[in-house]
């Protein structure tokens, strides 16, 4: 069955995305309790395994191949440039169409950026040292004015600043009335370009690394991408060898940062379901809008961020005391919150790709008429949205099967680089093997809720 | 959604206040002297009528709102390329409402604050309807639904709402029960979700099926966010002739499979609102139980063997193919049972501003008083589902309606009302509110 199921899944991962699914009739025809036992199975597979296979397969898995390619030294400029396209869309945003579908900054940000690039970021490689906004026009000002940052960035803030903005964008993307709206989309992310910019102006690049939330989040997930660096030159790996080349955290706000992005990635799905709305008490099939849930979604999320990053410290902490180890809790936790991001990004592709699917064909048309003037410059036709993929058997089926996969797999390899990441921490494979047995359970839980996630009806 | 107007329009900004002023007070008293016709000729490079859409882009409405938008489109698509209104093209704004009432008023202030929209049209779900229409009256902008609840003809709303592009669920219901009653069955069991739109079609029903002699045995409500009916079904009393179902939401497909599965070939007859099955193909795998079963459409979503040329036509712009589904991709059924009303709803406005020589915001008052005095719309291009018949104290509109039954996966017709057979007394009297 295992067997069977994997290559399911990888069959219909390496596969195009064929289709959305709002109105999720047919999701609940599927068998999904099938599908979510054999996802499950799957995982416990993996923890099983992992005791039974010897230690030289993981090790295998943290080698990358290094390729000849060495870096090219354009990078400001083409930061630079996405920094200007993007004061152009912010422009849009404000004067443009007010059809969130029409106008390029939703579409830019939520579809483009949100759902898509932090996807290729987490499987490919670091696109955003390439085309983040800030660091382009941060050279330029400082070889403009001759003079590097103006202050030094207090180290006693740690990650903090990246935590606040990271828990402001999720709380603007789950519980904000309108997050779509353009004007208003326009004024939260030209207001954070610009303050962001101030940081950078006055502590240097460091503020990047540190206080802005975009840039943290983008290099957490990099770590999982395929593509790296190693000593100057490209190299590809299997997903994860960057975090066990890295090694855990550096710093425990950087690991409450990565538990921050399961949480808020977790309660993104939750709050559409049934589930939810039966806690909030009310209707789904009357649901009157964001506007009517804005404190309890806030709630919700801070809630359930709180209880991950709670679930997370106790099983480690456990894991300690079963190894009998006396290693500090907060050590263990730098060294495994990485562990967390295949989930996190794992629940990120399976939660967007109907909208993915669905709005992708909004950007394509914004591509093929930019100026919406009637021009069709990628030949697509009339009437070239469609979502009658989400209302057919066939394509609703390998659509589930492909977002159950991202968090299958996702799962899969956070265990294997919890495994190898306990291999390094503790002296003795026993002592690693029973540290590693409540974080197993926690994301053998875990993947039972994400693929549950996936089968609940849902009210928006 | 923007439309761009073929005659470019004039940015008001660009005016100043002077020109403006000047231009105004010669072109009211150059006007005033001009035949009707000679009026809207000069009109033609004045500023586009602009309709404010609310649509439902987000939220639980949008997947109606997405064939909303498109229907908006092809219909302003007509009329532009027929000369516009009085001479002048229509453009479309569209605000996502978010399908959330606090949204849609605020859409509104939009409309009529940041883009001077001469109207405000296109909701669909009642509840935005019923959280908007207040702060419609109260920028004084005609606001023009295409949500099917009865709340505009009940008189809870006010005399700057209006419905004159789709028939209201009542009249739709009570239309139903005289088929249902003579054809098949007059022992009723209701199946329908435990919340407001549920609690219509009971009620209208109920009180109609009454009327022809009938009677409901059971009235069997499923709390919405249910997703498993298997232990509702005994409650269906053995002597059921027909079964009334409305179910919506995401577990309906589930409920016709589990209906299916309990009855088995020995089902008793089966009706139904289209609303369950928008955007569904009724030919998917897994629904075959529906063959054979019965739904009101406002609109065939199949094209049948006696179609109008304007049905024909209606169904070509908006790009539908026979099947109901878009003519890009098979698989995309339309929500073509109601989003009809979009279509019908721009040709009122059309033809209210064209009553009432509607020139700008001043005359929106006129507007409603022409739409108000529209009485009989023949069926034509601009009525492709049919003739109607416009209530100036309800505000709201009726209509035919159809029965069809579910043949080889195919929505066909068999039975459409008269006009009459959805008629009701009077709620309210819009017209004797001010303005």
């Amino acid at each position: 069955m295992r067997g069977t199921v994997i290559a399911i899944v990888l069959t219909l991962w390496a596969g195009p995305a064929l289709a959305h699914a709002s109105n999720q009739g047919f999701v609940l025809l599927l068998p999904t309790d099938i599908y979510i036992a054999a996802g499950v199975a799957c995982v416990v597979m993996t923890v099983l395994l992992l005791v039974i296979l010897p230690e030289g397969v993981v090790n295998w898995l943290s080698r990358p191949i290094v390729l000849s390619l060495r870096r090219a030294r354009v990078r400001h400029w083409v930061s630079a440039l996405c920094a200007l396209l993007l004061i152009g869309i912010i422009l849009i945003g404000y004067s443009g169409p007010r059809d969130p579908m029409k106008n390029p900054l939703p579409l830019t940000i939520w579809v483009v950026w949100w759902i898509g690039l932090v996807t290729v970021q987490g499987i490919v490689g670091d696109l955003w040292k390439w085309i983040n906004p800030w660091t382009g026009p941060a050279q330029f000002l400082g070889a403009v004015t001759g003079r590097g940052p103006l202050l030094r960035y207090p180290r006693a803030l740690g990650y903090a600043p990246a935590i606040v903005g990271l828990v402001g964008f999720a709380g603007f993307l789950m519980a904000d009335p309108a997050p779509s709206d353009p004007p208003r989309l326009a004024m939260i992310v030209g207001g954070y370009w610009l303050a962001m910019l101030g940081g950078v102006v006055l502590f240097g690049p460091r503020w990047l690394l540190r206080a802005e939330a975009v840039t943290v989040l983008m290099r957490s997930y990099a770590r999982m991408s395929i593509l790296g660096r190693v000593g100057g030159h490209i190299a590809i790996g299997f997903p994860g060898w960057q975090v066990l080349k890295c090694g855990g955290a550096r710093r425990t706000g950087l690991a409450v940062f990565m538990l921050l992005l399961l949480g808020s990635g977790s309660f993104d799905g939750l709050n559409e379901t049934f589930w939810w709305f039966g806690q909030l008490g009310l209707n789904p099939l009357e649901f009157a809008g964001r506007s009517t849930v804005v404190s309890q979604n806030w709630v919700g999320l801070v809630a359930a961020n709180l209880a991950l990053i709670a679930v997370f410290f106790v099983s480690t902490w456990v894991g300690l005391r079963l190894a009998h180890s006396d290693i500090s809790l907060g050590r263990a936790v730098r060294a495994f919150a990485p562990a967390v991001l295949p989930i996190a990004l794992g629940y990120h592709i399976a939660h967007y790709l109907t909208s993915f699917l669905v709005e992708g064909q909004y950007v394509l048309e914004l591509l093929s008429d930019p100026f919406q003037l009637g021009a069709d410059l990628l030949k697509r036709g009339a009437y070239s949205i469609t979502t009658g993929f989400l209302h057919t058997p066939g394509p609703v089926r390998i659509i589930w099967l492909t977002q159950a996969g991202a968090v299958v797999i996702g799962h899969v390899i956070a265990i294997i680089l919890a495994h190898a990441l306990a291999m390094r921490l503790f002296q003795s494979r026993r002592a690693a093997v029973l540290s590693q047995a409540p974080l197993a359970l926690f994301m053998i839980g875990y993947t039972f809720f994400g693929l549950w996630l996936l089968a609940s009806p849902r009210g928006v | 959604m923007t439309i761009n107007p073929k005659t470019p329009a004039k940015s008001p900004k660009g005016l100043s206040r002077r020109s403006a002023l000047t231009g105004l007070a010669a072109g009211v008293g150059a006007a005033a002297s001009l035949p009707m016709w000679a009026r809207y000729t000069h009109a033609q490079t004045a500023a586009p009528i602009k309709v404010g859409f609310q649509i439902h882009r987000t939220g639980i409405g949008a997947a109606y709102g997405r064939w909303y938008g498109r229907t908006t489109d092809a219909a302003v698509k007509v009329i532009n390329d027929a000369g516009g209104i009085n001479g002048r093209m229509v453009e479309v704004i569209a605000e996502d409402d978010g399908t959330d009432p606090r949204r849609g008023a605020e859409v509104l202030e939009k409309f009529a604050n940041q883009h001077g929209c001469d109207v405000a049209y296109g909701t669909l779900f009642s509840h935005v309807v019923i959280g908007s229409a207040p702060r419609a009256a109260e920028l004084k902008m005609p606001y023009f639904v295409v949500s099917e609840g009865h709340h505009v003809a009940s008189g809870v709303l006010n005399r700057y709402t209006l419905q004159p592009g789709i028939t209201d669920v009542k009249s739709q219901v009570q239309a139903m029960a005289p088929y249902v009653a003579e054809n098949l069955g007059k022992k009723v069991t209701m199946i329908f979700p435990d919340f407001a739109f549920g609690h219509d079609h009971r009620d209208f029903f109920t009180a109609a099926i009454e009327a022809q002699g009938g009677e409901v045995l059971a009235q069997i409500a499923i709390p919405p966010a249910e997703t498993s009916f298997t232990k509702y079904f005994p409650k269906i009393p053995r002597e059921t002739e027909v079964v009334y179902h409305v179910m919506v939401g995401p577990a309906v497909l589930t409920f016709v499979k589990e209906l299916g599965e309990f009855f088995g070939p020995s089902a008793p007859k089966m009706f139904g609102f289209i609303d369950s099955l928008e955007a569904v193909d009724i030919g998917s795998p897994g629904l075959e139980f529906l063959e054979g079963t019965y739904f009101w459409e406002g609109m065939c979503r199949d094209a049948q063997s006696d179609q109008s040329e304007h049905a024909a036509f209606y169904r070509a712009a908006v790009g539908v193919d026979d099947h109901g589904a878009s003519i890009s991709d098979p698989t995309d059924v339309s929500t073509y049972g109601h989003m009809f009303g979009c279509w019908e709803t721009m040709h009122v406005i059309k033809a209210g501003m064209e009553a009432s020589g509607y020139a700008g915001p001043d005359d929106r008052t006129k507007l409603i008083e022409a739409v108000e005095a529209m009485g009989e719309m023949p069926e034509s291009q601009a009525h492709p589902q049919g003739a109607k018949v416009f209530n100036g104290k309800t505000h709201q509109v009726f209509g035919h309606q159809n029965i069809s039954r579910v043949e080889n996966g195919r929505l066909v017709k068999v039975h459409r009302t008269s006009i009459e057979d959805t008629l009701y007394p009077d709620e309210v009297d819009y017209t004797t509110q001010p303005f």
